[in-house]
């Protein structure tokens, strides 16, 4: 197969110097740009360098994200009036000011943030909206700090960052090292949770994600940027007022990524480069500016909602081999999954849960061994997913325990269970389309990671050794499902059937000690389901305990060593597969009668 | 065998999204007779319901319903030609009262017609006429049942597509929905009727089909012989 | 003082309220929040002051025709930035195509109409000080719009196929239902709303683009308090909203009138993401 070959040589060359090209070519143009003599072009790239100082940290938050924040002028502004405010009335030091710029940016950036825990998208942008319109009108109306209408003198930077040239160099410099930060997040994982916050927010949970503390940090540190990129706004306007943070930047900060392309640093830069510049190449543009970013943003959406990254992704155009076959390598599962000398059941007591008036379970016991596979069967409504998410604090029940061992497990807190040695799949598999399959079987081993997100940002030894090591075991579970050679590729080209398996891939990463599968064959051929069965099987000889729901009855008699069957959200009979089939209640349950 | 068919489904393919979940399905309806629709879950009967009635487009295949393609058709097309869905589990609308529901179903009738509809639709369910001015929501589940049936009938369609009609219901009020569906095949309408209940649903149909796994497996009829061991077999996914 | 806080805070909110009104009813057709409510309500302004102010059009023709143009502007949002979205698989984009969207016609406006505020033409003439008809006549409008379509909900069929379509999609489009039709109209009817609000407010906010941007969180706010797609609440919390903006504003200043507005609408919402006054029961299934 000329595919594997591939797929190979892209592994063999160090890819980050194919993919740090362009910004070092960004970098060269920046840096002979005032060799051109056009005062000007140095100007507007200033700018353009101070705007990708916010928008690179904003990225984080929109484009990996995914939370809708359509205000951030409002942390530009506040920036910008702290450093302002600080050097004309305080007479504080420009660079002390500016890093009070960054504490004030990163503390509003966790207000503007925090209801984004709780608020779905339309709400989150209005609050963010609000907040920019407050911000404008305290700005404008609490004369005595900020001038009012008549405003207040930008803070000037001390030798050598004085001149025009200085202070580009200066603003050059730190977009730099925003760039290379974001990078470093965006390829770690912290950069992979929040990419799963936004395109499969269940999975995260299940792959122990924390959530809050994990946007919480992206705001703080969007917001510091935000404030940075105030306080130097400031400096380039020399003087500020109100009216120089109109909503018409917080569009073009948000539209810069949108177009750029979600997921991407390299995209959000060059639109971010592009859209500063462009009302400067004609001048009745100016006017239309904002109209034109508005009616690109449109045809984005609804045309290309990739962005530039998207049509840049040359890769994802070259057609896949077809007629591929899934065939897993049972004889890697050691390297994978090895386990010491405990021998903990997971036990079910008493679970009852109803929703509203509806009884889902009632009264439900169940026991899993490690080194078995329980198979939990019964017809619709009986409550099988629904014992799956009580499992997985998906579902919260009203009583009953759950319980590893002699250790009682919290009910609901879905995002502790992958601590606790649990993992799952999902009915309909949840992947992030747009990450690569490996990134998405990386993102199952996230509590693996001990290095901070300072330490990811300045890519420190621990990072580095814990990213490799994360990779290596990543690329040994797509192995062992047979589908190492699809690992570069974009998840939303693959098959249903081969999602199945990455899922399952995902799900060990972090050597769960219980394997739980929502209805893992549905979808499958009969071919591919003998093949899964094979590898239930081994996982659960490997020492982990095996819940499978299913639809197939006899995928479940082939595989499972004890088979629990539910109606109406209590058992209806427990016992091995034998016994099951022998069990007449049970086919009667099945045929309805 | 096609050339009397009311509804006539030839290797139709439909899923959501990726997931293929019907392949190559071939089924027939003549005018006046049930057809049962049985198999285990999953299996896609539901979905095999959306796909003929225009709730979900197809991936392949055709279907024709008294002469002419359904290939396109949404579910307002398909029920001004008669092909009438009652979707699954009792989804009246709460705030409305139970003439109101009815009234609505009869959107895009004369407004002379409408009344008359609504009586004859009615008059089937004694128990939900008693009921006229109250609202969806203070109806019992079997109540809601029933007037999702009712629905159906107001449009008095030539097919009717019935998804568990069973599902909630005591077994009193079962029998009293299929004695209805048996009253109107003997006036001429057809139904497919998708049901758990197998015996139940056997004892009322004429001709019955299974679907495991998104294909036919069966197609009998509902009288034939050792039906039910085939069934069976069926169930538990194995070619009856 | 207080008479004054009372009138005009009643007159703010009743503007507030038509344009939470507005909101809902996008939102029950099509599960859509747009940003182009509070646009389409500076609309109402802008149309109201060129055709009665500009061209000399009778106050009543003038009204019909800033309606129907609002109406229009409605149905084209629907067809530009709803459709093509509720057709895709990612219906969350809305958010951003709205907006667009919004952009559109705030930025269409500032080049078109004015970047500065336009003075409203006296409709009727009637009133002085706190009885001015600026005052009165949007309390008038939302008092008629709710009439109105407590009118429609409960008394025409086409009001009964919007509450069915708005309680669930699914079950009103299998029955047969012209869903993409009542979608339209109920954008159309949106927009006539939000019209009114700006042409019966046009004496106290002027024509002037940047209301746009100002009515979209206003007239949030109510529909935040109230409960999503809950008319009665979106009444109730715009009058609160307009009388407790108006009563901070005169007492403590501007500054902190904005902050106590914002600070509320944020504890609010967190506190009770479902409104104060409830949303109507969640869909099944």
């Amino acid at each position: 197969m000329p595919y594997i070959a591939l797929a190979r040589t892209r592994l063999a060359v160090p890819r980050s110097m194919f993919a740090a090209l362009p910004y070092f070519a960004l970098l060269l143009v920046a840096l002979a740009l005032p060799l051109a003599g056009q005062e000007y072009w140095t100007v507007i790239a200033t700018r353009a360098a101070i705007y990708w100082v916010l928008v690179s940290g904003l990225n984080l938050v929109v484009g990996f994200a995914g939370q809708l924040a359509i205000g951030y002028v409002a942390l530009l502004t506040l920036g910008a009036y702290t450093a302002s405010v600080l050097v004309e009335r305080a007479g504080v030091h420009p660079f002390l000011a500016l890093a009070a710029a960054a504490v004030v940016g990163a503390m509003a950036g966790v207000v503007v943030g925090l209801p984004a825990l709780r608020l779905r998208t339309f709400y989150f942008a209005m609050t963010t909206l609000g907040f920019a319109t407050i911000v404008t009108q305290v700005a404008l109306a609490w004369t005595g700090v900020t001038g009012g209408g008549i405003g207040v003198p930008g803070p000037s930077l001390a030798a050598p960052f004085d001149t025009a040239q200085g202070f580009y160099l200066l603003c050059i410099a730190l977009a730099a090292a925003c760039t290379w930060m974001t990078l470093n997040a965006a390829n770690s994982r912290f950069g992979r949770s929040l990419v799963a916050i936004r395109d499969a927010e269940v999975a995260a949970e299940a792959c122990g994600v924390a959530k809050a503390r994990l946007l919480m940090l992206v705001f703080l540190f969007s917001g510091a940027l935000a404030g940075i990129a105030g306080g130097l706004f400031a400096t380039l306007q020399s003087y500020i007022t109100p009216d120089a943070f109109t909503f018409d930047l917080s569009v073009l900060f948000f539209i810069a990524i949108l177009i750029g392309g979600r997921g991407s640093v390299l995209g959000p830069l060059l639109a971010t480069l592009l859209l500063t510049a462009l009302p400067e190449f004609a001048a009745p543009l100016v006017a239309w500016s904002t109209f034109l970013y508005a009616a690109l943003l449109l045809v984005i959406v609804l045309l290309v909602p990739g962005g530039i990254a998207d049509v840049l992704d040359f890769r994802s155009r070259r057609a896949l081999p077809s007629g591929r076959a899934v065939v897993p390598r049972i004889q890697l599962l050691p390297a994978l999954l090895s386990y010491g000398v405990s021998r903990d059941d997971l036990t079910l007591r008493g679970i009852a849960l109803s929703f509203g008036a509806v009884r889902a379970i009632d009264g439900l016991d169940l026991d899993l061994r490690p080194g078995e596979v329980h198979g939990l069967i019964g017809p619709n409504g009986s409550g099988k997913t629904t014992t799956l998410n009580a499992i997985c604090g998906f579902a919260v029940p009203q009583s009953g325990t759950v319980r590893i061992g002699g250790t009682t497990l919290p009910l609901g807190a879905a995002p502790r269970r992958a601590a606790a040695g649990i993992g799952r799949t999902f009915q309909t598999p949840r992947i992030v389309g747009e990450a690569s399959v490996i990134d998405n079987v990386m993102i199952g081993g996230t509590i693996l990671g001990r290095a901070t997100l300072i330490e990811t940002l300045l890519t420190l030894p621990r990072h580095r050794r814990e990213e490799a090591a994360l990779r290596d075991r990543a690329m040994t579970a797509l192995r062992l499902v047979g589908l190492e050679a699809l690992a570069a590729i974009r998840a939303d080209r693959l098959q249903h059937s081969e999602l199945r398996f990455v899922e399952i891939a995902r799900a060990l990463m972090p050597t769960p000690r219980f394997l739980l599968l929502d209805e893992p064959a549905a979808g499958l051929s009969a071919i591919e389901i003998e093949r899964l069965g094979q590898l239930v099987v081994a996982i659960s000889r490997q020492g982990t305990g095996v819940l499978l729901v299913e639809h197939h009855a006899d995928l479940i008699f082939a595989v499972c060593d004890r088979v629990t069957v539910l109606n109406l959200g209590q058992t209806l009979a427990s016992g091995t597969p034998a016994e099951i089939q022998a069990h007449r209640d049970v086919v009667e349950a099945y045929l309805g009668r | 065998m096609a050339a009397d068919a009311l509804l006539h489904v030839e290797a139709l393919d439909a899923g959501y999204g990726k997931i293929g979940v019907l392949h190559r399905v071939d089924l027939i309806v003549r005018p006046a007779e049930i057809v049962a629709l049985l198999g285990p879950n999953g299996a896609g009967k539901t979905t095999l319901l959306r796909a003929l009635s225009g709730l979900l487009p197809w991936t392949a295949g055709d279907a024709t319903f008294a002469g002419s393609s359904l290939r396109g058709a949404d579910p307002r097309a398909c029920a001004r030609a008669g092909l009438v869905h009652v979707v699954e589990g009792h989804r009246v609308f709460t705030q409305l009262s139970v003439t109101d529901n009815l009234a609505l179903a009869a959107y895009d009738l004369p407004r002379g017609e409408r009344s008359a509809r609504i009586e004859d639709a009615l008059q089937v369910f004694p128990e939900i006429a008693a009921k006229h001015t109250e609202k969806g929501g203070a109806l019992s589940g079997g109540q809601q049942q029933m007037l999702a049936v009712a629905q159906g009938l107001v449009r008095r369609p030539r097919l009717l597509l019935l998804d568990e009609p069973s599902a909630g219901l005591s077994p009193v009020l079962v029998d009293r929905v299929l004695l209805v569906l048996a009253r109107l095949r003997d006036a001429g309408t057809a139904v497919l009727l998708v049901e758990q209940l197998v015996e139940k649903s056997l004892a009322v149909a004429d001709r019955v089909y299974a679907l495991a796994q998104g294909r036919i497996v069966l197609n009998a009829p509902a009288q034939a012989p050792g039906l039910a061991a085939r069934l069976e077999r069926a169930y538990l996914g194995v070619a009856a | 003082m207080l008479a004054s806080i009372i009138a005009s805070g009643l007159a703010l909110g009743a503007v507030y309220a038509l344009i939470g009104i507005t909101y809902n009813v996008m939102f029950a057709a099509s599960r859509v929040m747009s940003f182009t409510a509070g646009q389409l309500g500076m609309l109402g302004g802008v149309f109201g002051a060129l055709f009665v102010g500009r061209l000399g059009v009778p106050g009543p023709v003038g009204l019909v025709l800033t309606l129907a143009a609002c109406a229009a502007v409605g149905v084209l949002t629907e067809i530009i930035a709803v459709r093509p979205v509720l057709a895709s698989l990612e219906k969350h984009l809305y958010v951003l195509s709205t907006l667009a969207a919004a952009l559109l016609i705030q930025q269409l406006t500032a080049i078109e109409w004015s970047t500065e505020p336009q003075p409203f033409p006296r409709l009727l003439g009637l009133g002085s000080g706190i009885l001015d008809e600026k005052f009165w006549l949007p309390v008038l409008a939302c008092a008629a719009v709710i009439g109105g379509l407590e009118w429609m909900y409960r008394r025409t069929l086409v009001g009964r196929a919007f509450i069915a379509i708005a309680e669930d999609n699914f079950a009103a489009r299998a029955l047969g239902l012209p869903e993409r039709r009542l979608r339209m109209a109920s954008f159309a009817l949106a927009g006539a709303v939000a019209g009114l609000a700006g042409f019966s407010s046009g004496q106290l906010l002027l024509a002037f683009f940047a209301n746009g941007a100002m009515l979209n969180f206003y007239g949030f706010v109510p529909v935040a308090l109230g409960g999503l797609g809950n008319n009665r609440g979106a009444v109730l919390g715009g009058l609160a909203l307009g009388l407790f903006q108006q009563a901070a504003n005169f007492t403590v200043g501007g500054v902190f009138a904005s902050v106590l507005v914002f600070t509320v609408f944020i504890v609010v919402l967190l506190a009770a993401p479902q409104g104060l006054f409830g949303a109507p029961a969640v869909r099944r299934v």
